[in-house]
Order: C-alpha cells, then structure tokens, then sequence
C-alpha cells in the first residue's frame, strides 16, 4: 500500500521531539511517506480511514498505551508491520506485545538510528511479500475457479 | 538514646531512597526520549554538515537551495536539543536537590521551590494519567530541612497518584496562613475507609501491592513534620471523592531534633 510509490511509515508518540528527530533523519536516509502523530487517538482516525504499511509506536501514552494502539492497527491492517519504540523497559509490556499484537520489532529508547531504520526497511519489505503472497493467493483461487468452471462444462458437455 | 536517634535517621534516609527508587522507571524514562533525540539529531546533523560542504562546494543554484535547507534543518534540531537539554536538567535538577544527603541543616527555603522540584520527579511515573494543578501564593521562606521536607512532598503527591485508580487530578495549593505555610494536596482518587483512618500513621500499615510501598511513608512525614518541624499533617477524606493531606509548618520552625 504505498503513496506515490513511496511506503507509508506511522510514528505515534505523545513527544513532539521523537517525531522531529526521526522524521529528519528519515528523511535523509530513506524515501517513506512518514505521518507523525502525538496523540494516538489520531493515529488511530488515521489508520481507519487510510493504507498504511508500518506503525511505530511509543508504549507509554496518555489514555492509550502503545499495545493498544498496535491492537487497532493490527484490526485497520491486519499485513502492517508493527514496532514498538519504548523507554519505558519492561518484560511484560514486551511479552504482551509480542504475543497480543504479533509484534514485529521492539526496541528501546534511547533508539539507535540505524536499527530503527533497519527495522522499518524490513517491516515494509515484510508488509510488501504478505501482500504479494494475499494477492498471488486470490489469483490462485480465482484461476483454481475458473478451471473448475471449465472443468465442470467439459463434464456437461461429454456427459 | 544516641543510638537510637542516629538509628532513626538512618532510617528516614533509607526511606527516603527507597520512595525515590521506586520512581525511578518513570525518571528513566523522562531522560531516555529526550536523550534518544538528541542523538538522532546529533547524527542527522553530521551527515547533513557533510551534505552542505558538497553542496557548497559545488555552488550550483540547485546545490545552494538545498544547502539552505539542509540549513533549516540543522537550525530545527538544534532548537529540539535545547528543548530536550532542558528537559533533561530539570529532571536531574529535581533528582540533586531530593539526594542532598548533608543537608541537615535548617535553613530558610522556597516551598513553591520544592514543590516544583518534587513535581519534576513524579512527573515521568504519572502523567499520562493524572493532571497536576497548583495554586502557590507568595510564600515567606520557611526555615526548614529542605531534604526532608521534599521527602514528605513525595511521599504526598505519590500516596495521591497512587491512589487514583485511572485517570484523575492532583492539586497542590500553597499559601500563608498567620505565621505558618499550609500546603495542601488533594487528590481525586476513592477517599480512605473510614474504618483505616485511625492506622494510616501508624508504622507498617499499608493498603499498597509489595514494591509499592513499605508501609512507613506516612508515619515518618507525620514525624518529620510535627517532631522535628513543629508542624502539623493530617488528613480529610471523602468516600469516593478523595483525599486531602494538610501540611502546615511554623515559618520559623525550630529543630526539633
């Protein structure tokens, strides 16, 4: 699902400085179509009524937590790759995530850039094959159907 | 008696770390964004340092465009690492003032001061659920122990965050009253049951999970306020409206101790 042939990439934190930092250094770095959010609740308007095809999400936000978020991306866009960028460390919020929401990457802040880079590049590559292989698999059913048909005429024809 | 006053110092001391350790995921993760940023853009402006020098040495109209940009660049993230710096200050800032170990001393002290540094402290554990408000009015400087007068502002505001199951209000107030400070800090959360008003001073009594709390908090900002400051802390609690602590301490508190 791209814009202008160019992926698009969520990053939701509820700290402005975070999307500024990675916004730039996307930008220098990589072609995305990067949507920053601060509030999840508009995030989450977003993914509803938008393609997308990787969300980055801090954990600890107001009202709604990271997982959460990641929950109703997941329901928007079941193929989305899924990251969590967290300064808040913990064993379980990483467990619940990765178990509730089949988390793609986890990574701690402070991030290093060229992980969250590579971790974004893979989840748009991995986004990109499970849409291929969707697509390829409804050709094949479609193809699979149309055999059948021809299939089922042969039998009434030599019947 | 020596012993035994030397012991129980140790032990507000401890505690006082204790209630302070326990706040420290938040704080972690109050300087880990802002540190996180300032290294992105650290990098971002290298490499965007290394863009500009080609671009200028090639001095041709589309190289000179994006060196202007690259210029507006570089000037907006220097403007988030002074953001992020600050940030990152007050934090430690907050952190200094509450682990001053020798200051033992009664001295004359801005409370709307120390109720800001406290703030700084809880903020990271607690913002994303409850509000802080303060009315402070132009306080006299009190002659207190700073330390421990912090130590009882966040055994306070984090009794008052604790209790508020979701998301809710904290409001501290401050102000003179006659020839004391009363400071005020009332929270949104359920109110105490009557029937464990009577034991909350007491040592060892807590409602709170294992790690959350020992039990002690309460009893040793009632002695730090009314033993060694002359002062008084007490408490109103509404069923299912919250709770307020009242804190008020002589402007010239003697030691006590």
């Amino acid at each position: 699902m791209e814009n202008n042939g160019r992926p698009v990439v969520l990053l939701v934190d509820d700290e402005e400085m975070v999307i500024t930092s990675v916004r730039a250094y996307l930008s220098l770095e990589a072609d995305y179509d990067l949507q920053g959010f601060t509030t999840p609740e508009s995030a989450i308007a977003f993914m509803q009524a938008n393609p997308f095809d990787v969300v980055v999400s801090d954990y600890l936000m107001p009202k709604i937590n990271g997982i959460q978020l990641l929950r109703s991306a997941k329901e928007s866009a079941p193929e989305a790759s899924r990251i969590l960028l967290t300064g808040h460390s913990d064993k379980q919020s990483a467990i619940e995530a990765i178990n509730e929401v089949a988390l793609f990457q986890y990574i701690e802040k402070p991030w290093d850039n060229q992980q969250l880079l590579l971790a974004i590049q893979g989840g748009v590559e991995r986004t990109r094959l499970l849409r291929d292989l969707r697509d390829k698999i409804a050709e094949l059913a479609s193809a699979n159907e149309s055999a059948r048909d021809v299939q089922r005429r042969l039998i009434r024809a030599f019947l | 008696m020596e012993d035994a006053a030397k012991l129980e110092a140790l032990v507000i001391e401890e505690h006082k770390f204790a209630s302070l350790g326990r706040l420290l995921a938040g704080i972690v993760h109050e300087i880990n964004t802002p540190i996180g940023s300032i290294f992105s853009n650290n990098e971002v402006i290298l490499r965007s340092l290394e863009l500009l020098r080609k671009d200028l040495m090639d001095c041709s109209p589309t190289s000179l465009a994006r060196a202007r940009q690259i210029v507006d660049t570089c000037r907006s993230l220097a403007q988030v690492d002074k953001i992020a710096c600050d940030r990152i200050a007050l934090v430690v800032r907050g952190l200094r003032v509450f682990a001053r170990t020798a200051d033992v001393e009664f001295r004359p002290v801005d409370l709307g001061e120390q109720i800001a540094n406290t703030l700084k402290l809880v903020h990271g554990e607690f913002r994303r659920r409850v509000t802080f408000e303060t009315e402070i009015e132009d306080l006299p400087q009190v002659v207190c122990n700073a330390g421990k007068i912090n130590q009882v502002l966040l055994n306070l505001i984090v009794n008052a965050g604790q209790a508020i199951e979701g998301e809710g209000r904290i409001t501290i107030t401050a102000r003179r009253e006659a020839d004391q400070v009363h400071v005020a800090i009332a929270d949104t959360g359920p109110g105490i049951p009557v029937e464990l008003r009577d034991r909350i001073f007491r040592a060892g009594f807590t409602t709170k999970n294992a790690g959350e709390g020992t039990g002690l908090g309460l009893n040793i900002s009632k002695r730090i306020i009314e033993e060694i400051h002359h002062g008084s802390l007490t408490f109103e609690s509404e069923p299912g409206e919250g709770t307020t602590f009242h804190m008020k301490i002589p402007i010239g508190a003697a030691s006590g101790e």
